[in-house]
């Protein structure tokens, strides 16, 4: 196994250790999460160096062109190291946070899931293959369903974990689509392939397929990374546990739509539609998520509105073209969000509340956190000496140095407008985390826990990395790390502790006075947002959707389902014979071609068929329920006597055995039926019966006679081909078990799936309901 | 259900003789008339004797539905093992290995897709059993 297998293999490997020694390892399962990150970790760096990408390609379904291909670029690698790097401070910081709050029970599950997490994250930096990105994807969103809703008694965990899950799961089925439409124009699912090759990017650029597929990709990334209008889901999604809220919905899940993005900007960025559609998307997305955040009173909700904030930024920095920026905003955000996110937890668990209206004056009693969120909360509003200075510095040098919108005054303009208020936005609602929290009067909340090392821990690395690559700018140490992360080729991003141009630092200072303003004038600034009351609010539409579908499909089931058992057995009478004549007709085949003649029939078979006549006779006269049921049962095993003539023994023996089992079930069900009342069957429910049964007989009929007519069984018989293979090839002499477990295996597994299924069912409907009453 | 001495004791000896036939009839079922299907149906008629006969008390607290899936993961499992070999899904092959007493042992790995088929038809059929029975119950009670 080669270092780049061993990075995406290693969380899963230890999800299922975890899932299988959970209860014995409980607390413990972190280290075993913890482990495997850091040979994620350890894994990833070693492919650094490497002069060209590690690749790892194995066939897969190689008739559709998909296969199992792992490359790490340094971007990929980058993003790998994120994802390992504060996987493992989490996997920490879970240890100190779970006693309390995970339940004892659920942490092999708690573990288990969020390695698995891990493990499907690697694989989307990784994938070099469009449909494996795209499972990992998938596997990403699952995870993150059962995280959200970890603590699924509670209404608002299921609410929010099901809202994610069918936001993110739809966006990743558009995205499917897509990468489907990229592959039939290019003729390849492989991305590097795609992105190194000019004439298949230039047929995709000529394909119709083109805009869809932009389209649908973005789709897939605006759902992901909580985009305009599918933002909705993400402050939905902090119900779960903080170190979740951490590692998924503010380090890395979120940040694979903009991962996506960068790994589409080569095939999509030079078209027209690419800007006008992810610039003003990623600009909203970031306005609102600042103007939210500072309206937020739930530590976490504020975290999570400038998380979405922030997402925006990198999205709409891809539609300006400026894809160098993204290595450098990621890990600042990183950094900071991470420390704060932590942080939060941490009053979290120490005054058993988030409400900012709750807390106050923790700073005495809470140290180590006061100073970290400090660094956090520079940092979000850029200030120096710390890495969201550099950030934002940078970005301001790259915006004002845009070459899309320098010919148009205007818009470029507002473009560095709505950045600027934006970000005074998020260093206002960073200060009113801080304040509200560890400054003023002590309110309502009292500090009933001191901190554990092992929460402040990981949140002093990272904040550590905030302030520590803030200072290494000052050299040209952090402009080399990020340019070479960068997911563009050849970025060269200057990037600088002191400031080397007058236009980026003259709107920082801006920035900050403006930010300052708004705190200082906060109780305006929150009046005029009470005013302005949440802006288009896309979770009542999309409730709404949700609500209207799940009514469409009630109604549809209740309409089409009506539990009447005539009902669902005309309906299957009716399709059997509509495509058994269907099927006829297509083929071209009709009755009238035949010859038939009763000449070879003899006494034995014509003595049968009069006894079968005379019991189906006797089951639609019967009187009883229990007298129909015995009638059926005496033709069916007149039956397995023509089988008996006709020499076919394994028949024979399914059938009488059949025939006992389906009568003993028919008698048990019979107890639990409605009184038979055959008189009050109206003329025409009478005739619609024996219409139905009448045309299902006659269609088996003819079906039965054309199948067992030499005409027909002659021009492939596949019988003979079967029985001359049976012995040689399966081993068998019996050709019709070795057709069933053997040559048909795959429909056998399809056939004992069901039955599984129906038992299963059988099972758990009556269970339930005895259990109900 | 009041249960019949007469039918007790005829099911003392029937359902014990009607899970031999059932393996047999799963035995033989790669040359002869038989496999798991059937045998499965055989196992399920004996199960159903045992149930009338003497009830369902030790019967129902069985979890038959556990057998069926215990069925389809062995199936699943044989159908996969060939791909270790870099076969394809479900492409079974014959073994042929001796063994210290039995001799020279000619067999199919399709033998354990076929023993996934009986588990799954005595689970599920069983399963029905015991459930329908229960409700029964429950009804006169």
């Amino acid at each position: 196994m080669t270092a780049l297998t061993a990075v995406v293999a290693a969380p899963f490997v230890a999800a299922v250790l975890i899932a299988v020694l959970g209860r014995a390892l409980g607390r413990w399962s972190a280290l075993v999460m913890l482990a495997a990150a850091l040979t994620s970790f350890g894994a990833t760096c070693s492919l650094l160096g490497a002069a060209s990408p590690a690749l790892v390609s194995l066939e897969w379904i190689p008739s559709l062109g998909v296969s199992f291909r792992l490359r790490a670029d340094a971007f990929g690698a980058f993003f790998a190291l994120l994802i390992a790097g504060i996987g493992a401070l989490v996997a920490i910081y879970s240890l100190g946070y779970d006693t309390h709050s995970l339940g004892r029970a659920r942490l092999g599950r708690y573990y288990a899931e969020l390695s698995a997490f891990m493990g499907a994250m690697l694989g989307i930096a990784l994938a070099d293959d469009l449909i494996l990105l795209f499972i990992f994807w998938e596997i990403t969103s699952i995870s993150s369903y059962l995280l959200i809703g970890f603590w699924y008694e509670r209404e608002a965990a299921r609410e929010g974990a099901l809202t994610a899950l069918l936001v993110t799961a739809l966006g990743g089925l558009a995205m499917l689509a897509g990468f489907v439409l990229i592959g039939l124009a290019t003729g390849s699912f492989a991305l590097s392939e795609i992105v190194a090759d000019d004439s298949r990017r230039a047929a995709l650029t000529a394909s119709p397929a083109f805009v869809p597929a932009l389209f649908l990709v973005l789709a897939g990334a605006f759902t992901k990374s909580a985009q305009v209008p599918f933002h909705f889901w993400l402050p939905g999604a902090m119900v779960a546990p903080t170190p979740i809220s951490t590692y998924l919905h503010s380090a890395t899940m979120v940040k694979a739509g903009i991962f996506l993005l960068a790994r589409v900007t080569p095939l999509f960025a030079a078209s027209l539609v690419w800007p006008w559609i992810v610039v003003p998307v990623g600009l909203a997305t970031f306005f609102l998520g600042a103007w939210q955040s500072l309206r937020e009173n739930d530590l976490k909700a504020l975290l999570a509105y400038s998380t979405v904030a922030t997402l925006g930024l990198l999205t709409a920095a891809y539609g300006l073209r400026v894809p160098e920026q993204d290595a450098l905003q990621i890990l600042s955000h990183a950094t900071y969000k991470g420390t704060l996110f932590m942080v939060a937890g941490i009053v979290e668990h120490a005054a058993g509340t988030r409400d900012l209206r709750e807390l106050g004056g923790l700073r005495k009693a809470l140290p180590i956190s006061f100073s970290l969120c400090v660094v956090g909360v520079l940092s979000m509003g850029g200030l120096p000496p710390l890495f969201g200075f550099v950030a934002k510095e940078s970005l301001y040098g790259s915006l004002l140095d845009s070459s899309l919108l320098g010919a148009q005054p205007l818009l470029h303009g507002s473009v560095i407008a709505v950045v600027l208020v934006s970000n005074a936005f998020l260093l206002a609602a960073g200060l009113k985390l801080l304040i509200g929290v560890f400054f003023g009067p002590a309110r309502g909340a009292r500090v009933a826990h001191g901190e554990p090392a092992l929460l402040w821990l990981p949140a002093v690395v990272l904040a550590l990395g905030a302030l520590g690559l803030g200072l290494a700018s000052a050299t040209d140490a952090s402009e080399r790390l990020v340019n070479g992360w960068s997911s563009a080729a050849n970025a060269q991003l200057a990037v600088s502790l002191v400031p080397t141009h007058l236009g980026p630092f003259f709107l920082s200072l801006v920035t900050f006075a403006l930010g300052l303003a708004l705190h200082r004038f906060r109780t305006r600034v929150e009046a005029l947002q009470q005013r302005v009351d949440r802006l288009p609010d896309a979770q009542k539409l999309w409730n709404a959707l949700v609500v209207g579908l799940t009514r469409f499909a009630e109604a549809y089931s209740v309409w089409w389902q009506n539990g009447s058992l005539r009902w669902y057995f005309s309906a299957i009478l009716l399709f059997t014979t509509g495509i058994s004549l269907f099927a006829l007709e297509a083929g071209g085949i009709s009755i009238a071609s035949l010859h038939v003649s009763f000449g070879n029939l003899g006494w034995t078979s014509a003595g049968l068929a009069l006894l079968i006549l005379m019991t189906t006779f006797a089951v639609v006269r019967a009187d009883t329920r229990l007298g129909a049921a015995l009638a059926l049962t005496a033709s069916g095993f007149l039956v397995a006597l023509v089988y008996a003539v006709y020499h076919s023994p394994d028949i024979l023996l399914t059938q009488i055995l059949i025939e006992t089992v389906s009568t003993i079930v028919i008698l048990l069900v019979l107890y639990f039926m409605p009184p038979f009342r055959k008189d009050g069957l109206s003329p025409a429910l009478a005739a619609w019966n024996a219409a139905v049964s009448g045309l299902f007989g006659l269609a088996m009929f003819v079906f039965v006679l054309l199948c067992t007519n030499p005409a027909f069984r002659e021009t492939r018989n596949l019988g003979q081909d079967y029985l001359a293979r049976s012995l040689g090839e399966a081993g068998g002499r019996n050709a019709v078990n070795v057709i069933i477990v053997d040559f048909r295996a795959m429909d056998t597994i399809g056939e004992i799936t069901v039955l599984v299924v129906v038992g299963l069912c059988v099972y758990g409907l009556l269970r339930t309901r005895r259990a109900a009453g | 259900m009041r249960e019949s001495p007469i039918l007790r004791t005829v099911a003392r000896i029937a359902v014990p003789l009607t899970l031999l036939l059932s393996l047999r009839i799963f035995e033989q079922g790669h040359d002869l008339p038989g496999g798991g299907f059937v045998a499965g149906v055989l196992a399920a008629c004996a199960g159903v004797m045992h149930l009338l006969a003497f009830g369902l008390g030790r019967a129902s607290r069985f979890p038959w539905w556990r057998l069926s899936v215990l069925g389809l993961l062995c199936a699943l499992a044989s159908g996969a093992v060939p791909m270790l070999t870099g076969s394809t899904f479900m492409d079974h092959e014959i073994l042929d290995f001796a063994l210290p007493l039995l001799g020279n042992v000619h067999l199919p790995s399709a033998t354990f897709f076929d023993l996934g088929v009986y588990l799954i038809v005595v689970g599920t059929l069983m399963t029905l059993f015991v459930e329908l029975g229960l409700e029964e119950r429950r009804w006169n009670s």
